[in-house]
């Protein structure tokens, strides 16, 4: 952070806002303003007052916040979240028939990931219920956050720089430095958290290095520059 | 008289044949001549071609729907014969007279939320004429599977449902059959269908009707949650019901009777009437239950016939599909 370098951070979560995630992660000794904190939420929310729309929200009840003074009434797009054990068939029914009941079905889907892993077991992620309601109201869902390219696009814009002076660091191959790589910049992937060994073989994304975890990463670009 | 009337009209009879049998794939497509390869747009004069074109397409779908004989009538119930627990005006005395003409008739359904008995019951309570035996559905059709692959299901169906599985073993399953179940459906049961997935056991879906309408309005089918699992675990379920080919073949094996002798009446476009077309039969949309204005122009071919309710299709197979007294098998 000392380096000169520019440094923002880029999430999926979707389940606290920025400010919670942030404070998680102060206590744990980080040192990081929410004002560098990219989430699909915020992303999502300048596109909804960009495009004047009124969202029907299922989202977890933790994200609720990053809504706040967003008007709901008359919903006229769907938006869906890592909404977890909020996941239930009453509630996606009621996405589905705001979707259905649409002439132009809108749907936003903050994140598409397959599943993730938790203390007790893998988890089905967001990207599983868009493709639910994408088949049911057949519709495409919007993706907001990884790997957007507008998500980056909008990092981009915030750090003043073009793709080619910026690199990535995540442990998501396909979404962090996959979709990082197709924007032109450069992916790190780190040997932690979602990580497989497989990941090293993979049919379609070669990471520009592989190496252990974020400290790892860190030496190796300040070294290279 | 060397060139009498009955000459010419044989000839006629003969030359029309011709142009009937003339077959789409090996021969018209071949040579040029094929449904889609007419030239001309739109305002164009339409060439010789073109109207040739015309002529012979005409005569083959007139000629193929008087040659077929029909045998076998498959009617869907949830949306066509009867929406929850209303019957479509008129459709019991059609049925009754449909009866009268000598075709056989099958119900068969994807409804996954009740047995077959409850299903039956159902219909004799709106006064319906059929028997148990005359259903068909996509529970039957997931159960045979079952069998064959000899697995041991979670079973993700209502309980009104679960009776057309007794006698499968269901503990340490290894298999998952997911049918319509709002009850069960939450966040916890499909992680639980999930990883077993994950772990190799095969997703048997009865069948992924995006959506049906219930009285309250439209609700989720089968369908959508399918397709996140597939997503999910990166495999494809196996699909037992409509519109899979297989079903309507399944349905009509014990009528001895082949899909080119069969006509489908149903609400779904898809489902119903593409499936059973897509499987060799004809298809007859009808406008009440789930359908929606201009679900005709979403399948191709479109239906052989969209018409109001079931008494209309009805009226238009004793008119029009049966008494082609010519050609028996």
């Amino acid at each position: 952070m000392d380096s000169g370098l520019t440094v923002r951070f880029c999430t999926n979560e979707t389940q606290n806002t920025r400010e919670q995630f942030v404070q998680k992660l102060r206590v744990m000794g980080f040192d990081i303003s929410v004002s560098h904190v990219f989430a699909p939420a915020p992303a999502l929310v300048r596109i909804i007052r960009e495009r004047h729309l009124r969202p029907h929200l299922l989202v977890h009840d933790g994200l609720m916040a990053e809504f706040e003074g967003v008007d709901t009434s008359s919903p006229n797009c769907v938006v869906i979240g890592d909404a977890a054990d909020k996941f239930s068939y009453q509630n996606l029914n009621e996405a589905f028939r705001v979707l259905i009941g649409q002439e132009k079905p809108l749907l936003f889907s903050l994140g598409r990931g397959r599943y993730y892993k938790e203390t007790d077991g893998l988890k089905l992620d967001v990207g599983v219920f868009m493709k639910a309601l994408e088949y049911a109201g057949d519709v495409q869902a919007e993706v907001v956050g990884k790997p957007s390219a507008d998500f980056f696009g909008t990092v981009l814009k915030d750090m003043s720089l073009q793709p080619h002076e910026v690199v990535m660091i995540g442990d998501d191959l396909v979404n962090d430095v996959g979709g990082a790589q197709s924007c032109g910049m450069k992916g790190i992937q780190v040997r932690t958290g979602k990580y497989r060994p497989s990941d090293e073989q993979h049919a379609s994304v070669r990471a520009d290095a592989y190496v252990d975890d974020l400290a790892a990463a860190s030496h190796a670009i300040l070294t290279v520059r | 008289m060397a060139f009498t009337l009955y000459a010419l009209i044989q000839t006629a009879i003969l030359f029309t044949n011709a142009i009937a049998v003339l077959h789409e794939e090996r021969f018209l497509s071949k040579i040029g001549w094929g449904a889609e390869q007419s030239i001309g747009g739109f305002g164009d004069e339409p060439g010789i071609k073109a109207q040739l074109l015309n002529l012979i397409r005409s005569v083959r779908t007139v000629m193929r729907v008087a040659l077929r004989s029909l045998k076998a009538v498959l009617v869907d119930l949830s949306g066509t014969l009867h929406i929850e627990d209303a019957a479509v005006p008129g459709a019991q005395e059609a049925l009754t007279r449909l009866r009268q003409s000598p075709v056989a008739v099958k119900f068969v359904t994807n409804t996954t939320k009740e047995c077959k008995r409850t299903l039956f019951e159902r219909l004799r309570r709106l006064n319906f004429d059929l028997q148990e035996r005359e259903i068909f559905t996509s529970l039957t059709a997931a159960r045979n599977l079952l069998e064959q692959r000899a697995v041991r299901p979670l079973l993700l169906v209502e309980d009104s449902a679960r009776e057309d599985f007794t006698g499968l073993e269901t503990s340490d399953p290894n298999a998952v059959v997911i049918g319509l179940a709002p009850d069960h459906f939450n966040y916890q049961t499909l992680n639980k269908a999930f990883r077993l997935i994950l772990d190799g056991a095969p997703l048997i879906a009865i069948h992924k009707a995006r959506y049906y309408k219930r009285k309250d309005g439209l609700a989720l089918g089968p369908g959508p949650f399918v397709t996140g699992l597939e997503y999910a675990t990166d495999t494809q379920a196996t699909v037992v019901g409509k519109p899979e080919k297989a079903f309507f073949l399944e349905a009509l094996r014990d009528l001895n009777c082949s899909p080119e002798e069969a006509v489908m009446i149903g609400d779904d476009a898809r489902d119903d009437v593409g499936g059973a077309q897509n499987a060799g039969m004809l298809g007859i949309l009808v406008k009440t239950g789930k359908y929606r204005p201009g679900d005709e122009g979403k399948i191709n071919p479109p239906p052989h016939l969209t018409c109001d309710s079931f008494p209309d299709a009805v009226n238009h197979i004793l008119e029009h599909l049966l008494g082609s007294k010519q050609s028996e098998n």
